[in-house]
């Protein structure tokens, strides 16, 4: 699954661009800004943004909040995943325990973030806590579903075959289910870490004091949309350049997997 | 038999389950008694939800039906409790469901467009990556901007939102048709088009079951998102109003409605797609690998 660049792709971004262009003719500045001007701007704000200190916020600019968001994603990703996976793992050998976490965590992924942001702003205030627990939970249950999924198809015969081979039942889970596991579960958390970009964003939009869904918020109060399409265009990058290296290390980790080798999955 | 006794059992401990998280509610209700506000405590118990916070409810009934509203000076009424969730709900899902079809239309068309040929699907691999992240519910005022904050604004926020899903779905899709279809279709002479028809589209409707399951988590939240800047009805619109004053009950409530709705959506959509998949020969059944 090893992904190899695609000069097409690349094509198609200057693509992107120049519709973008296009449409800055028909469309009036102060609603779709143009191009140059966004990209000017993201180097103008990058370490420090004037126009945040009329908002009160402590100087600071695109750099700092991308640090913020980014810190956020990556402490929710990983307390999301491991409480998710653990989960998913457990309560697809143990029906019991499927059915008591299975209502639980289905309910509360079903329940829009805004809906249950306002709760957590109140409960745990504005700050990092909140924003890490709600995209936390979103990512645990995504990861549950994988796991669960994962190590429900996983082929019996793998087990069987280690159980007749004399394997005790701690080998089994480490050797067989975990491992067994380990290509979807990272398929997974993969997907997780893309959604939890604009998780966190909307978190941080609701309430919060840095970040660059704070910026957003901010901008959005004077409809600066220079300054939107600035701080949504990095975090868009940030997101992809993310995704990128984490489907190049997962790849890595997961080559000895069949459906790796075959090229399917 | 044995099968639906277990069956039976597991639904059993479900439901129990989730008795036992509305009991916990109960208790944390007793035991945290922090208030957000005077009068607002920050986890409401039942007794509470279910009385004052019903009648509350009736706060958002804009009158007519014979039944008038609290600003006319009415007071608080079930009646007209009721009848508000009723409006506003009807309101967010009226939003929710024109916006996913127009949406989901023109994200799979454009889908469908673009994996004409591998080239093309190639040039927009990336720019689409690129859309999918950028975090949709903060492009809110964006939208406000461009298309104003009467339905057509909403409208068009939730059919980009699912749109772009839709879109991404479909090519991703297409891309996964066994060729030895398509090439099966060709030998027998069929053209483009037909093989469109008759066979790229059939085949990938089983996998674009995620992709709809998907895209209406994303309706529910993009609906939220456009009703929560600027809606003057709407479920979104009562949570709003109902954060600004820290009314912890009533956006409970409001939540506990969301998971009713939610709840059915995914339910009807499950059976609507088991019955419309039964021709595949998986159908039921989690694809395995190989």
């Amino acid at each position: 699954m090893a992904q190899r660049f695609d000069v097409l792709g690349l094509i198609g971004l200057v693509l992107l661009v120049a519709v973008w262009q296009l449409l800055t003719f028909a469309i009036p500045l102060i609603a779709l800004p143009h191009p140059a001007h966004v990209a000017e701007r993201i180097g103008e704000d990058f370490i420090v943004a004037d126009y945040l200190l009329f908002y009160g916020l402590p100087e600071t600019g695109l750099l700092d909040s991308m640090i913020y968001t980014t810190q956020n994603v990556l402490i929710a990703v990983a307390l999301g995943a491991t409480v998710g996976t653990v989960c998913g793992l457990v309560t697809a050998r143990f029906d019991l325990i499927r059915a008591v976490i299975d209502p639980v965590l289905l309910v509360l992924g079903t329940i829009p973030i805004l809906v249950l942001a306002p709760f957590f702003l109140i409960w745990f205030g504005t700050g990092r806590t909140s924003a890490v627990l709600l995209v936390a939970i979103y990512v645990a249950v995504i990861l549950y579903i994988y796991a669960q999924r994962a190590a429900s198809t996983l082929n019996p015969v793998y087990e069987d075959a280690a159980y007749t081979l004399g394997a005790s039942r701690r080998r089994v889970v480490w050797d067989v289910l975990i491992k067994g596991t380990v290509p979807q579960i990272l398929g997974g958390i993969r997907i997780a870490l893309a959604g939890a970009w604009g998780l966190e964003a909307i978190a941080e939009l609701l309430g919060a004091q840095q970040g660059i869904g704070k910026i957003v918020q901010v901008l959005a109060g004077s409809t600066d949309m220079e300054g939107i399409f600035a701080a949504l265009l990095v975090l868009g990058i940030l997101a992809v350049v993310f995704d990128a290296f984490t489907a190049r290390f997962f790849s890595y980790v997961s080559a000895w997997s069949v459906e790796a080798r075959t090229g399917g999955g | 038999m044995k099968w639906l006794i277990a069956q039976f059992r597991r639904r059993l401990v479900s439901i129990l389950m989730l008795l036992a998280m509305a009991g916990i509610w109960q208790i944390l209700s007793t035991i945290y008694t922090a208030e957000a506000v005077p009068g607002e405590p920050m986890v409401p118990g039942w007794q509470i939800v279910f009385s004052r916070t019903l009648l509350s409810l009736s706060d958002y009934w804009q009158g007519g039906l014979g039944v008038p509203s609290v600003a006319e000076g009415a007071p608080q009424s079930y009646l007209a409790a009721l009848l508000s969730i009723l409006d506003h709900s009807v309101d967010t899902i009226v939003r929710l469901y024109v916006g996913l079809l127009i949406g989901g239309l023109v994200g799979s068309l454009l889908g469908m467009a673009v994996s004409w040929s591998p080239w093309t699907r190639r040039i927009v691999d990336l720019p689409v990556q690129l859309l999918r992240t950028l975090p949709l519910l903060a492009m809110v005022p964006m939208f406000q901007l461009w298309f104003g904050i009467d339905f057509v604004g909403k409208i068009a926020f939730v059919g980009y939102g699912v749109g772009v899903i839709f879109f991404a779905g479909v090519v991703n899709a297409v891309k996964n048709v066994p060729q030895i279809y398509i090439d099966n279709a060709r030998t027998l002479g069929a053209s483009r088009l037909q093989i469109y028809r008759t066979v790229v589209m059939p085949a990938i409707f089983p996998e674009m079951r995620g992709t709809i399951l998907l895209s209406l988590g994303i309706g529910w939240a993009a609906v939220l998102g456009a009703e929560y800047l600027g809606a003057q009805s709407g479920l979104g619109y009562v949570i709003i109003y109902s954060e600004q004053f820290a009314y912890l009950d009533r956006m409970f409530v409001v939540a506990l409605i969301f998971v009713f709705y939610a709840s059915i959506s995914y339910a009807i959509f499950d059976r609507l797609s088991r019955r419309l998949l039964q021709w595949t020969p998986q159908a039921g059944r989690v694809v395995a690998h190989g």
